[in-house]
């Protein structure tokens, strides 16, 4: 007995020696980063902000978050990203925490004078990153401007973010999947980025009048190579395979009504055919329409009428589609990944062409067909 | 001291997986890129050869471990020499995967625990299962751990299951070529599953029948998540990611975020990865302790458990100052002579020795 009792003394000694405590921070001693901001700053350094969120503050009644500051930004200056980092931390009481950040943020100053691949090693050898994060690029201020930022919705400005990219747009833009389509040959990539407008009044925070969203089609080097609006981007989304259109609204023969959709089930196919001769491409999309606002004559409880429109706007939206293609084909940045797919399909075709493929690209006759079903009408005919 | 086939078959498939998980994926994705998945299919077939070859000179020498068959087979002199090569793996590998195993802690949990207390502790538990229960302990160890382990290797593998883009392995063969694939094997194949153990363990199964039948699926269900966990690597992260990643397995845990809820699950995999080196160390440290104890003919092979530990412990702390050492896994010496010569050339002879002997003996 006397023995047991020793020896199970004795094991709960040790395990306070073996349970890793030594490196164990409590919650109370972590700052929990949100986000980051990468921008340039002078002799070629960069400037890293970190977004911290203050979790000693409770939320004020009821739970909301209006009023004060719940987040600070941190910020230091350095040659790489541990450099800054560190410097951050030596003025920190608390152990800085990636494990969790959501969001990164990038200037397009850095963008336009960097190379960003070099900021990937960090992401990836380093085990504190979880490559979850997503990565957009800052227009028209610092990044480190957008997340001093208040967002009237959410705590934090890169959770408003977050939150809004899930909302609207499901392509996945983590950092993770960056690094993939920069490290493959026949794709490249694209990117939110967020405008932010001068304010008159000084104010810091975000809303449409302040904020602007858009994409930006990189190409191999990751420079930008053209910028598209939110909906032209959505539309890009969708033909490089994701689901980014949740709607449309195109205008009547008559030029006086519209007519909305709600699209889902968007799907897309690259289709080609003796590409060593033709240099076809044939881009075909697909989705299910309900219709939901209808300000045209039309009364659409008539079959024919519902298939005219149904052609109307699988023409229509060939036509916006096709001009969006053009317009990146002109880039030469192929963000649809009809690379990638030639790559699979004719892969020794593929060889000979993926050094130079930029340039191949624009060569490329890419046709879009359109092949949207009408499904629904909604809950009336004509009012 | 027996044991029965169900812990025989969790001991080897996990011995197994635990290589399989941090070496041969990455030494064959460097070679053959997005076919590296053939490479391990053809490296897990030589291995389930060897491990056929091995099993078939166990089942000529049911009575007798690797030790005293060799000798009856070659003669004294020879056998003791040759198998003293054995040794040496089983201490290599040992060492090798403990210092594998404390610098991935030290990296990613333990950033500031010294790594001497990570050996030190690893060690004890390893030696002490080994003083205490001999094979026993350990077998039952592997039939409670067992389950788990296999099952979360598995099923962490379809967590990703939104990443998933299999067409990510395409193009097929086109890219890379025969010979980039061959090379991609010949670097990896040995590290995909784990043979030797069987040599000494077999002596120790209850049933030789249904033990050799558990090896084999053993084996099998490590080699069949090897190829699987390399095809999942390529489908989530493609070719050009995957062939940078130095721990691809754990790295596809790093990416799992389910309804936004379920992240960060790495711990568990590391948790699960302590438990089935456990198991693995401590089957090695027996097989090598039991068979210096033959050897030398020293019955007491406890006491030599405990000092081959020691020098254990020492080849873990010189290697961790070495960084070449630990590090030779694509030595060619390694691989081009070594690795076969105990894989497939002394099982064959043993095996040929053996066949002949009982084709003579049969018609007297």
């Amino acid at each position: 007995m006397l023995r047991f009792m020793a020896l199970a003394f004795f094991s709960l000694i040790m395990i306070l020696f073996f349970s890793g405590c030594t490196d164990f921070d409590e919650p109370n001693q972590l700052a929990f980063v949100l986000g980051t901001a990468i921008d340039r700053a002078d002799n070629g350094e960069m400037e890293i902000s970190h977004q911290v969120v203050i979790t000693s503050q409770a939320p004020s009644k009821g739970g909301s978050f209006g009023g004060s500051n719940h987040f600070i930004i941190l910020s230091a200056k350095g040659k790489d990203i541990y450099e800054a980092q560190q410097k951050i931390q030596r003025e920190t009481s608390r152990r800085l925490m990636m494990n969790h950040r959501i969001l990164i943020a990038i200037s397009e100053e850095y963008f336009n004078q960097n190379d960003v691949r070099k900021i990937f090693d960090k992401l990836g050898r380093d085990p504190a990153n979880n490559l979850r994060d997503i990565i957009v690029l800052i227009k028209g201020a610092s990044a480190k401007q957008f997340l001093k930022m208040k967002h009237p919705m959410e705590p934090l400005s890169s959770i408003g973010e977050d939150k809004k990219m899930q909302t609207n747009a499901i392509r996945n833009f983590s950092s993770r999947t960056l690094i993939i389509e920069t490290l493959s040959e026949g794709t490249r990539s694209m990117l939110p980025v967020i405008q932010i407008k001068p304010s008159k009044k000084g104010s810091n925070l975000m809303s449409t009048n302040t904020i602007v969203s858009k994409y930006a089609v990189l190409d191999k080097q990751l420079k930008v190579k053209g910028i598209v609006d939110d909906v032209e981007g959505a539309k890009v989304g969708w033909m490089s395979g994701n689901e980014t259109v949740q709607g449309i609204t195109i205008p009547w023969k008559d030029g006086i009504g519209y007519l909305s959709f709600r699209l889902n089930h968007l799907k897309r196919r690259i289709h080609a055919v003796r590409v060593e001769e033709s240099k076809q491409i044939i881009m075909s999309v697909k989705a299910q329409a309900y219709l939901l606002e209808n300000t045209t004559q039309l009364n659409l409880s008539e079959v024919d009428n519902m298939i005219v429109i149904q052609n109307y706007m699988n023409k229509q939206l060939e036509k916006e589609m096709q001009q969006t293609v053009d317009k990146v084909q002109n880039w030469g940045a192929d963000v649809f990944g009809i690379g990638e797919y030639l790559h699979r399909k004719y892969p020794y075709w593929w060889k000979s062409k993926k050094e130079d493929w930029d340039q191949h690209f624009k060569e490329m006759d890419v046709k879009v067909q359109v092949n949207i079903e009408l499904k629904s009408i909604g809950m009336i005919g004509k009012l | 001291m027996k044991i029965g086939s169900y812990p025989m078959f969790w001991m080897v498939s996990i011995s197994s997986i635990i290589v399989s998980s941090f070496l041969p994926i990455r030494l064959a994705m460097e070679e053959s890129r997005q076919d590296c998945w053939i490479s391990m299919l053809l490296g897990g077939m030589i291995m389930m050869a060897a491990t056929w070859i091995m099993l078939r000179v166990c089942m000529q020498n049911k009575d007798k471990t690797l030790v005293f068959f060799i000798k009856d087979l070659l003669g004294t002199l020879l056998g003791k020499t040759i198998v003293i090569v054995y040794f040496l793996l089983w201490l290599w590998q040992l060492s090798t995967l403990t210092t594998a195993m404390v610098e991935f802690q030290n990296l990613i949990l333990l950033h500031n625990t010294p790594t001497i207390v990570l050996i030190v502790c690893t060690l004890f538990l390893a030696v002490y299962a080994v003083y205490r229960g001999g094979l026993t302990a350990i077998s039952r160890c592997a039939e409670a751990i067992g389950p788990f382990f296999i099952i979360f290797c598995y099923s962490h593998l379809f967590l990703n299951f939104k990443y998933i883009d299999m067409k990510r392995i395409l193009p097929i063969y086109a890219d890379s070529g025969w010979i980039h694939i061959l090379k991609g094997t010949f670097y990896s194949y040995n590290y995909i599953v784990d043979p030797t153990i069987i040599l000494m363990l077999f002596f120790f199964a209850e049933n030789k029948r249904t033990a050799s039948r558990a090896i084999l699926w053993g084996t099998a269900v490590a080699m069949i998540w090897g190829i699987l966990s390399t095809l999942v690597v390529l489908f989530v992260t493609g070719p050009n990611l995957a062939s940078e990643l130095v721990h691809p397995t754990y790295y596809l845990t790093k990416f799992v975020t389910i309804l936004n809820f379920i992240q960060n699950i790495d711990s568990f995999y590391v948790t699960f990865w302590m438990f089935g080196n456990f198991i693995k160390l401590s089957v090695y440290l027996f097989i090598l302790s039991y068979g210096l104890s033959e050897w030398t003919g020293y019955k007491n092979w406890k006491l030599i458990a405990c000092f081959m530990t020691i020098v254990w412990l020492a080849i873990v702390i010189y290697s961790s100052h070495h960084i070449r050492i630990s590090h030779s896994f694509k030595n060619l010496y390694l691989i081009g002579y070594f690795y076969p010569f105990v894989y497939f050339g002394i099982p064959l002879l043993l095996w040929l020795i053996g066949s002949l002997r009982k084709a003579v003996k049969q018609p007297l």
